[in-house]
């Protein structure tokens, strides 16, 4: 697969590769002065001269990082001093071309569909396409860098501080502006540029440095990144269409947070999980004041959410107790069976085939907007001149439930229980020949995922205004552990991310939506194979699932050695 | 005399049934019993069977009007070993592209890799089936063809009318039990895979290629499925691409009611579970609760009896 | 047989030691194969007993019998004048620690976080402490951190608490086993060849190693195969052949037993010393 290139001609050859390099990106960049399409409704309208379209400007920062990588190198080690070593300047100008090349590529191939063959594309598409080839084809003539150890700089507070709210910001552009492509292709366009920006960072070093950062200043990190998600609706100017996309995102990242407690704490697999979410909705909805409701006692919200949680953990001890003193084989294929018992018996419920709790196969629709403390989540109400709308509502108090279930993750994590867990997940025979309690243990990240779960279920009854039994089948459970496959077992962030990527893209890509289960499918099979850690990775979980890398295992201890989170319980977790 | 004969009636449903829930579980216990990995796609192998099946009969243009013992003889071996081939190429490219490379990953790896595969396969044959030209499409139910002498034929014995569908379940997994007893205690591989399933790093030392054990396990797996597959569509008459789930489950629920990773133990457990649903939808009423019942059992059996009625090889790996 | 409870509650030695383990008539068979065989054995506290046999003589099989792993055919095992609770968990709650003869560390986990599992059963911490952070979390937190980088400086692992246990060269390992035992605050400890595939040097620190131990005020009881290394360290010996006890009593008589070193070698020509058997191996037979 990979061509390698040998060192001698790297060394021979390093300063034309560098020039072509530069020429290429050049290219790049003049090419959006020039229209790539000949008609305006490809992509946003690419066909002025000298008068770039959005897009277009953020295609031309990838080729820019191209020229600065390449060319500030050129003004000498002894310059450049400590900058020389820290970062990582060949490999992410390599990453950077290529990059550029795939926008390019997606920009042009959208062109061509769109408007009837490449006859469409102008010259501008053409030259950036050239400019990309010719960029991939020179970089990999430099010598490789090595690992960028910019994390290893002790940097000043105020400094890692601010990394940490520039990143939050970017975050809260980037999202809001992605949420704002109407248009599949405009969007793919931009999601490619945004994955080539975020590669070349972390090439760079930026990540690693982050990443010690956002140690250091944890509290600041969750401060700014509740923030950022807060002030989120006051950017959509009262669009209900995304904020209905968020909410639904956060109801989703929700769930497969509580999902990750399971999965990626205590490596149990849990393919029952949608049924835990839908009986906390159906507590909640028959709970509910909806006229179609079968029991006529509606208890404060709060009161509702604590019962709903509840009989979702109690369903998880009747599944986990006689399951889990056997193995952790058999819990995955009970569970499975589970979520198909829940659907039979919410369908059941009916009046016919069993008493009548849930209508049967109609569900209880009509569950009226949440009043919490007088403050009704269906009405829109006005804050600094901005709608706020019914969905922003719900997105808020889901962003409060997620705030909980991370306190309720990370503090677990980090401590007695948390290591007991990854005991378990080491080696159980020991662990219990330890004096750990490994079935009890089990069982509580059993049963608290399914609280969880039907605390989420709760909210999403009322968002969702109906409940229905087909709302809670094993593909969506299949679709859950997708997220947190994707994302990462284990990790906060991946999963935030996980859940995202997979709620937003079939969102946005209508045409994708029909293959949706397949790519996922495909996709947990492909993740397994070559990456099973996730996007981001829990250190431990990628040891586990790299058992030989003895080189990960080294780095990884540095890691630990350089943090000290673990080790002082003021830092890990949160105090509330 | 009537009550005897609805007995009668139901056992042999249920019998039929079990059968076909036999034929699968045998998938699920030898390749837990060889390489503890809970197949989940075995479920989905079984609904490509069928649809093999059905493709040859396309291939073979339709017939429909063959004579009962043309068909018989003829038609349904052709299908399935259709089936078969389908089947067993399916789970082969699985163990070789999914499995084999996660066999020293930690356990939860190779578990989500099946549910991967169930769900791509599931929604492979439900996006492209229909591609195929002439070939019906498959998002909703396809009827499978009727086999002259088979479908809708009938015997009386005594006071019980029995299908033709169900003697012919009866009888195929009656020949593969047999097949297998022989296969499993009288062949080389059959001995290399006992080898293997006690202990794979010894059967590795003394010479046995594991990796071609494995293959087999899921190659033998998968046939029997294959035959289970036109089995169900003669059965129901009809197939379509979610019907590897349930009965996947079902047969899971019957290696485990057997003892996992026991073939014997895979063939008595889902005949038990057959007639015990059978006889509990007739006895106990409440139809509509049926597939409950199995779950239940499949709890009730690891509270009580985790080793499964005739005992698990393995039921633990700490 | 034929002891009641309360007699072994008194059941004091010659020397006027409590009886700390008491393992009477214990039996373990698999199938057919009757792996331990009416083996009893006392160990009283402070004391440090060694068990010796060639492989498969069923010195593991019977340490798994003491820990709760398997539960003895028949036979019944006191500890502190009480029968053992069936589950290791609840053994170790008792009191009972024990390290594997082929290690089982958390290979994943640092050494300081392998000694805090440990710690596991003598913390109270529950999920809402820990949820909420409560005071009991935090204070448990940081005695138990405390407390583990006082055993890894025990055991003579200063500075190593950060490293991942994979890390860790072979001995260390080895010795960060016994501190992770010894973090379970027990009054036995059970060593499954605490000296297997190290050098003579790393053996002589192991030996001070457990006289400190039992310094500590604790029993150990030991399975090992290095006879110069038993000798000099047990109080008493007891050797384990085909599943029952051939002998016991103080070293020299043990090393000297003429069916001992039969059992051994084969020959009562050699001393023990010069051939230690043909168990130098890990022996699979024996785990």
């Amino acid at each position: 697969m990979r061509v390698v290139i040998p060192n001698e001609l790297k060394i021979r050859y390093r300063y034309p590769a560098r020039a072509l390099g530069i020429a290429g990106a050049v290219l790049m960049v003049v090419s959006i002065l020039l229209p790539w399409a000949y008609a305006p409704t490809a992509l946003d309208d690419m066909t002025y001269y000298g008068a770039p379209s959005p897009l277009q400007l953020f295609f031309a920062i990838l080729p820019v990082l191209v020229i600065l990588l390449l060319a500030i190198p050129l003004v000498g080690k002894a310059r450049l001093g400590k900058a020389a070593k820290i970062v990582a300047w060949n490999t992410s100008a390599k990453t950077a071309s290529i990059m550029s090349l795939i926008v390019a590529a997606v920009a042009v191939t959208a062109i061509a569909i769109d408007l009837g063959g490449l006859i469409n594309v102008e010259l501008g598409g053409w030259l950036a396409l050239l400019g990309g080839v010719i960029a991939v084809a020179a970089t990999p003539f430099l010598p490789d860098s090595p690992e960028p150890t910019l994390y290893r700089v002790k940097s000043p507070k105020w400094l890692q501080i601010l990394g940490i709210v520039i990143l939050m910001a970017l975050l809260l552009f980037g999202a809001a502006y992605i949420l704002g492509f109407e248009d599949a292709d405009d969007f793919l366009m931009f999601a490619a540029f945004v994955v080539g920006v975020v590669m070349v960072l972390r090439q760079f070093g930026v990540f690693g440095w982050l990443g010690i950062a956002a140690a250091a200043n944890n509290r600041v990190l969750v401060l700014s990144a509740f923030v950022v998600a807060f002030a989120f609706p006051f950017t959509q100017n009262g669009s209900d269409a995304n904020m209905s996309v968020a909410s639904q995102v956060l109801i989703f990242a929700a769930t497969a947070l509580g999902l990750n407690i399971v999965v990626g704490l205590v490596g149990l697999l849990d393919l029952g999980y949608i049924a835990f979410l839908g009986a906390g909705a159906f507590t909640a909805a028959i709970l509910s004041e909806s006229a179609f409701s079968t029991i006529k006692w509606s208890p404060p919200f709060i009161v509702t959410v604590l019962i709903a949680g509840t009989v979702s953990s109690l369903l998880g001890l009747l599944i986990g107790a006689p399951t889990l003193r056997v193995s952790g084989d058999y819990l995955a294929i009970v569970t499975l069976a589970f979520g198909e018992i829940f659907r039979i018996t919410m369908n059941n419920l009916d009046g016919n085939d069993g008493p009548n709790l849930t209508n049967g196969s109609n569900g209880i629709p009509g569950i009226p907007d949440l009043n919490l403390f007088g403050f009704d989540f269906g009405k829109a109400h006005v804050i600094l001149g901005i709608d706020i709308g019914r969905f922003a509502n719900y997105y808020w108090l889901m962003l409060v439930v997620i705030a909980l279930i991370i306190v309720v993750f990370t503090n677990l994590n980090h401590s007695r229980i948390g290591r007991g867990w990854v005991a378990i997940r080491e080696d159980e025979l020991a662990a219990e020949a330890m004096g750990v309690n490994t079935f009890t243990l089990k069982l509580l990240a059993f049963a608290g995922g399914a609280f969880l779960a039907g605390v989420a279920g709760s909210v999403k009854a009322h968002y969702d205004v109906s409940v229905t039994p087909d709302q809670y089948v094993f593909l969506e459970s299949a679709f859950l552990l997708a997220a947190v496959v994707l994302g990462g077992m284990g990790t906060v962030m991946g999963v935030l991310i996980g859940a995202t990527i997979l709620k937003l893209l079939p969102e946005k890509l209508r045409f994708f939506a029909d293959y949706r289960l397949l790519l996922f499918g495909l996709l947990m099979v492909v993740m397994m194979r070559f990456r099973p850690e996730g996007i981001v990775p829990d250190e431990r979980r990628q040891l586990e699932f790299h058992d030989a890398d003895e080189e990960l295992a080294e780095e990884v201890e540095e890691d630990l050695t350089s943090h000290h989170a673990h080790l002082n319980p003021e830092v890990g977790g949160f105090v509330l | 005399m009537d009550l005897v004969n609805l007995f009668f009636q139901q056992l042999i449903n249920g019998l039929s049934l079990g059968s076909l829930y036999a034929l699968i579980a045998v998938g699920y216990t030898v390749v837990y019993g060889i390489v503890q990995l809970i197949n989940f796609a075995h479920g989905e192998i079984f609904m490509i069977g069928a649809f093999g099946a059905y493709a040859t009969w396309m291939v073979l243009g339709q017939p429909s009007d063959w004579s009962a013992p043309l068909s018989i003889l003829v038609l349904l071996p052709v299908m399935i070993i259709g089936g078969i081939v389908a089947s067993v190429a399916v789970a082969l490219l699985t163990e070789r592209w999914a499995y084999r490379p996660l066999r020293n990953a930690p356990r939860l790896a190779p578990l989500i890799t099946a549910i991967g595969v169930s769900v791509f396969l599931q929604e492979f044959v439900r996006l492209f089936y229909g591609y195929i030209p002439g070939f019906p499409d498959a998002k909703s139910a396809i009827a499978f063809p009727s086999v002259p002498g088979i479908s809708g034929a009938t015997i009386q014995v005594g006071g019980v009318l029995i299908q033709m569908s169900a003697v012919f379940t009866l009888a195929a997994l009656v020949v593969c039990w047999v097949f297998l007893w022989y296969y499993v205690n009288r062949t080389k591989t059959g001995r290399a895979m006992i080898a293997t399933s006690q202990d794979p790093d010894t059967a590795r030392l003394m010479g046995i290629n594991v990796d071609k054990v494995i293959m087999a396990a899921f190659a033998v797996g998968a046939g029997l499925a294959a035959i289970a597959g036109v089995a169900h569509g003669l059965r129901y008459g009809n197939i379509d691409f979610k019907m590897g789930f349930l009965a996947g489950l079902k047969a899971f629920t019957a290696a485990v009611l057997g003892g996992i990773g026991n073939i014997n133990g895979a063939v008595v457990g889902g005949l038990v579970l057959g007639v015990v649903e059978s006889l509990a939808a007739t006895y106990l009423g409440a139809s509509a609760w049926k597939d409950v019942w199995a779950f239940v059992l499949l709890i009730l059996v690891l509270v009580f009896r985790p080793q499964g009625l005739l005992g698990a090889k393995v039921v633990d790996r700490a | 047989m034929g002891v009641t409870i309360e007699e072994a509650m008194k059941s004091v030695d010659s020397s006027g030691r409590d009886v700390l383990l008491d393992a009477r008539n214990v039996t373990m068979q698999f199938g057919g194969l009757r792996a331990v065989n009416d083996v009893s054995l006392q160990v009283h506290s402070g004391e440090i007993v060694g068990l010796i046999g060639p492989n498969g003589a069923g010195k593991t099989t019977f340490f798994n019998c003491l820990t709760g792993l398997y539960k003895p055919t028949s036979g019944t095992v006191y500890f502190a004048g009480e029968p053992l609770p069936p589950q290791p968990r609840l053994v170790v709650r008792t009191g009972m620690a024990r390290t594997f003869q082929n290690i089982r560390l958390f290979h994943n986990m640092t050494a300081l976080e392998n000694v805090m599992v440990g710690m596991y059963c003598r913390t109270k911490t529950n999920a809402l402490d820990a949820v909420f952070r409560l005071p009991r979390h935090r204070h448990e937190e940081v005695a138990s951190t405390e407390r583990a980088r006082e055993l890894l400086a025990f055991v003579g692992l200063t500075g190593t608490e950060n490293q991942l246990s994979r890390n860790l060269p072979y001995g260390d390992q080895r010795r960060l086993e016994i501190a992770r035992a010894l973090a379970t605050d027990p009054k036995l400890l059970l060593l499954d060849e605490p000296t297997a595939g190290m050098n003579p040097q790393e053996t002589r620190q192991a030996e001070e190693l457990i006289f400190r131990i039992r310094d500590l005020g604790l029993a150990v009881l030991v399975i090992e195969h290095d006879m110069r290394f038993i000798f000099n360290l047990c109080d008493r010996v007891a050797c384990l052949v085909r599943g029952e006890v051939l002998v016991e009593g103080v070293g020299d008589v043990v090393q000297n037993d003429p069916r001992v070193i039969e059992a051994y070698i084969g020959s009562p020509q050699t001393t023990p010393y010069e051939q230690p058997g043909p168990d130098s191996g890990k022996g699979a037979s024996d785990a």
